[in-house]
């Protein structure tokens, strides 16, 4: 395998979209649709944004499709994440905003992670705007499809290999895999969003236990510290889930979830191939010092794995092809990958009297 | 209350099948039986719909044929076929109707509110419904809505949707996080929260958390001040709520007197009204314990509890306090582990982030006053440290045997990192002793061989310093003996 190919992750420039595919590009895809983005300098206020649609609901956010108003034609969208103050106080998760925000700018125009373009914010929300990924997530594709054929699921667990070597390459564990927050571009690659539990890390242990029930690792539930080998697990579960359509630990109850997951026993279908069940095993191993991605060879290693045999990481990096599955997007603001949402009502814990502003608001300073 | 006719006539129906079929596994019988019921219903349902909305849709999920070119081992046949797949999953539109999809015709709840948060479209497929069902193995139910659109191209055998679970909810997951908690870095200036309590106290305290597995897993320390951190609470009366299901819950607790039922509502949360508690799904008395998962991060709660005698009282526990008395206590413990691995000469070049890494694979093992904890002579593969408590060192060479005594910090057996040499002492505890380890193969997975890491770049190693001969270590000396190193100078290997 070769290294250097890898080395580059670490710093890899966006190709410019109109470079890539010459040839097996179709004229009427729409993968211009983002490739304008940098048409026209992109808004820096709320009052600038039409917000065409909700893209998806968080715990203490709102995801929308924007296009900036004042716009010519090719319009130009992006993806609005508002998150409310009053809310990310009231959960304590100022600092996982921050961090959010400070990540995302520091993996601007990595080809695999959503590009922040603006932040601000008003009196009572946070706001980030991000390139839109019109594909919606990758759990619509898998849902549907109850299953990734092998092939599939090898080329995104790759790219999201490749994310995750970069990311802790630069010293960030990002703590949320899962398909929901893995979006599908417009060529069918991925899109990582969601850095609200991203941390630089380095190489040091962190505390706060977050990210999804079902794939959290075991010493996140034991609240033994974690660090990055905690991506690593949940690429394991990622890569069960994709190929057998429903994840290695599941139960009715979270508390029955983290028995399992703490159990870390694993049962795999006799007819799954041999290398899809080795690299679930070998990243969903409780033991840090066995876990595949956390030993010397760090990321290389999982790359190494036979399950990517016969991925070229030079060309999946470059974006050199395609995606398996490619959105058929019927008009530029085409949402049809995306869940219906009603816009909610804003309840009374999310509104940010003056007096929580007087005492609270100092924290968003920096935003 | 009288039951509803459609429910008897369902029940009437499962009876008689069960009569004839006279199954072995009873519950499976009746999922496979609701299962194909409901599919039935629901097919019925979507027939009278889809004449229309089938011919309107337009396939989103149609496969790019002209990709991703065939780079792969060939497994699972040969490329994606892009109409085939187009076609049937317009059928399979039909025959999973409890599908989560896209259109919100197709959409059967769940979606359009807040993802994850509505109770309807959740647990379609729960064979059981109710809380504490408990996990299942993936079932093989015949006829279930997840038969794989698949034919021979698919990663599965031809039949691979029928392994699917049915139990599993297939709907959004939302993220779960605890407040954020950053460890104090001067000793001082945090002290968990002591409320006095009797040894007895104590005890059934002790033995009330111990078969909880977020308390399993605690050490002495950790144990004894989560214990002490406990808060008495008295619930005076009958018929008081402690926690309703729905809200969000910040307390764990333990049940020291009194009685208490358990009510879960189906729909998710208490609703107003005489039944809006839900169903009573069992009781607690003394020495039961609730509302666990508070302790992880804030979460609805999941029941109903409520007091069923008077003169209650309870034990409570909130989750910061928890989650702060595990980090400092981790917290000192992994800097502790960072300074004894710093004393090891053998390790000296290691730099932090491989000592972090060291750090974080160390495992604990608590030894009772007078447990051999290395026999000499025996294979070792093993490196330890001294975290509590005291030890002797023994050699059968040593008239007396007594070679000298180990304290918290020493450590013994890290020659195991170099080589397969016996042990060449034998190390006894000699009051209670709690070591951290870690073993030969785990280390060189993490780091590599240490006979590597030594040669790197100590300088004393060109100037026949020995570097096994540092301070903190003893057994260097003895261990080294034996190994092919000579006396104990590491040999460019
Ligand atoms: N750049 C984007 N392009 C398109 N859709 C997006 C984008 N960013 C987010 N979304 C949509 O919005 C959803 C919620 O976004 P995100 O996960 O960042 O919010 P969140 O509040 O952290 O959510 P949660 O708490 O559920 O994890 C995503 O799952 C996705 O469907
Ligand atoms: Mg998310």
């Amino acid at each position: 395998m070769e290294i250097h190919g890898l080395a580059h992750a670490a710093q890899l420039p966006t190709p410019p979209p109109d470079a890539l595919d010459d040839e097996d590009m179709i004229i009427s895809e729409p993968a211009d649709v983002v490739a304008v983005a940098n048409a026209e300098p992109p808004p820096k206020a709320v009052e600038d944004c039409h917000k065409v649609k909700i893209l998806g609901m968080g715990t203490f956010s709102e995801v929308w499709l924007v296009s900036p108003k004042r716009e010519q034609k090719p319009e130009t969208l992006y993806a609005l994440k508002q998150l409310r103050k009053a809310d990310v106080i009231r959960l304590k998760q100022v600092e996982h905003v921050q961090n959010e925000k400070s990540i995302l700018e520091l993996c601007r125009h990595h080809p695999f992670i959503t590009t922040i373009f603006e932040s601000w914010q008003d009196r009572s929300s946070l706001y980030i705007l991000l390139e839109y990924a019109p594909g919606g997530e990758m759990f619509g594709y898998l849902r549907r499809a109850q299953r990734f054929d092998y092939p599939v699921a090898q080329f995104y667990a790759a790219e999201l290999t490749l994310v995750l070597v970069f990311l802790h390459n630069h010293g960030v564990v990002y703590r949320d895999l899962k398909p929901e927050n893995i979006m599908i571009d417009a060529r069918g690659h991925v899109k990582l969003v969601d850095f609200g539990f991203a941390k630089v890390v380095g190489d040091r242990e962190t505390y706060t236990l977050c990210g999804t029930p079902e794939y959290l690792s075991p010493e996140v539930i034991q609240s033994k510290g974690h660090s990055k080998a905690v991506d690593w697990w949940a690429l394991g579960v990622l890569i069960y889930e994709m190929v057998l359509g429903y994840p290695p630990f599941y139960a009715e109850s979270p508390m029955g979830i983290y028995k399992k997951i703490v159990d870390a026993r694993i049962t795999f279908p006799t007819w799954l191939p041999p290398n899809i069940r080795d690299i679930v095993q070998r990243l969903c191993t409780k033991d840090l010092s066995a876990r595949l991605g956390n030993m010397k060879g760090g990321g290389f290693e999982v790359m190494q794995h036979p399950f990517f045999n016969g991925i070229d990481w030079r060309e999946l990096e470059s974006q050199k092809h395609k995606g398996p599955l490619i959105p058929q997007l019927r008009f530029p603001g085409d949402t049809q990958y995306f869940e219906n949402y009603e816009p909610q009502e804003l309840s009374a814990d999310s509104t940010y009297p003056d007096s929580m502003l007087a005492e609270h608001d100092h924290l968003f300073r920096n935003f | 209350m009288s039951l509803p006719a459609l429910y008897l006539e369902e029940i009437d129906a499962l009876s008689r099948k069960i009569s004839q079929a006279q199954p072995i596994d009873i519950l499976q019988f009746c999922a496979n039986h609701f299962h194909g019921r409901l599919e039935a219903e629901r097919n019925q349902h979507l027939a009278s719909q889809s004449s229309t909305s089938l011919s309107s849709m337009v396939n989103p999920f149609a496969m790019a044929s002209d990709t991703f070119p065939g780079t792969f081992g060939g497994f699972g046949g040969g490329p994606f076929d892009g109409s085939r797949d187009a076609i049937r999953e317009e059928e399979e539109e039909l025959h999973s109707p409890t599908a989560p999809t896209f259109k919100p015709q197709f959409s059967m709840g769940g979606m359009g509110g807040r993802p994850g948060s509505s109770g309807s479209g959740r647990r379609t497929h729960s064979p059981s419904g109710g809380g504490g069902g408990g996990p299942r193995r993936p079932m093989h139910v015949a006829g279930s809505p997840f038969l794989s659109p698949s034919g021979g191209s698919h990663l599965g055998p031809p039949s691979a949707g029928q392994d699917f679970p049915s139990n599993y909810n297939r709907n959004r997951r939302t993220s779960v996080s605890a407040e954020s908690l950053v460890p104090t870095t001067s000793d001082d200036e945090w002290s968990p929260p002591i409320h006095p309590k009797t040894s007895d106290q104590m005890n059934r305290l002790r033995a009330a958390v111990s078969n909880n597995f977020l308390f399993a897993h605690l050490d002495e320390e950790q144990d004894s001040q989560v214990l002490h951190a406990l808060v008495e609470k008295p619930i005076p009366n009958k018929g008081m709520r402690v926690i309703t299901q729905g809200d969000v819950g910040d307390y764990f607790y333990v049940v020291e007197k009194g009685d208490f039922d358990i009510y879960v509502n189906s729909a998710g949360r208490m609703m107003p009204g005489p039944d809006g508690m839900g169903k009573r799904v069992t009781s607690i008395g003394p020495g039961g314990s609730f509302g666990e998962l508070a302790l992880m991060y804030n979460a609805p709660r999941a029941a109903t509890v409520i007091s069923t005698s008077s003169d209650n009282i309870l034990w409570a526990l909130d989750r910061v306090t928890f989650r702060r008395i595990l980090m400092e206590n981790t917290f000192k413990r992994r800097r502790m582990y960072e300074a004894f691995l710093e004393e090891i000469p053998l390790l000296s070049s290691l730099i932090t982030s491989e000592r972090s890494k060291i750090a974080d694979a160390l495992d604990t093992e608590t030894f009772e006053a007078g447990a051999i904890i290395i026999r000499e002579g025996d294979p070792g593969d093993r490196f330890y440290f001294i975290e509590q408590g005291v030890a002797e060192v023994h050699k059968s060479s040593q008239p007396g045997g007594y070679v000298r005594t180990l304290n918290k910090g020493d450590y013994f057996g890290e020659l195991a990192l170099l080589n397969d040499a016996p042990r060449a002492a034998t190390i006894v505890a000699k009051s209670k002793v709690k070591v951290a380890y870690l073993g030969k193969a785990g280390f060189q997975r993490l780091l590599g061989p240490v006979a590597d890491i030594m040669r790197r770049n100590d300088p004393r190693l060109g100037e026949g310093v020995d570097p096994l001969a540092g301070p903190g270590g003893f057994d260097g000396s003895i261990d080294v003996m034996q190994g092919p190193f000579g006396m104990g100078r590491p040999v460019e290997v």
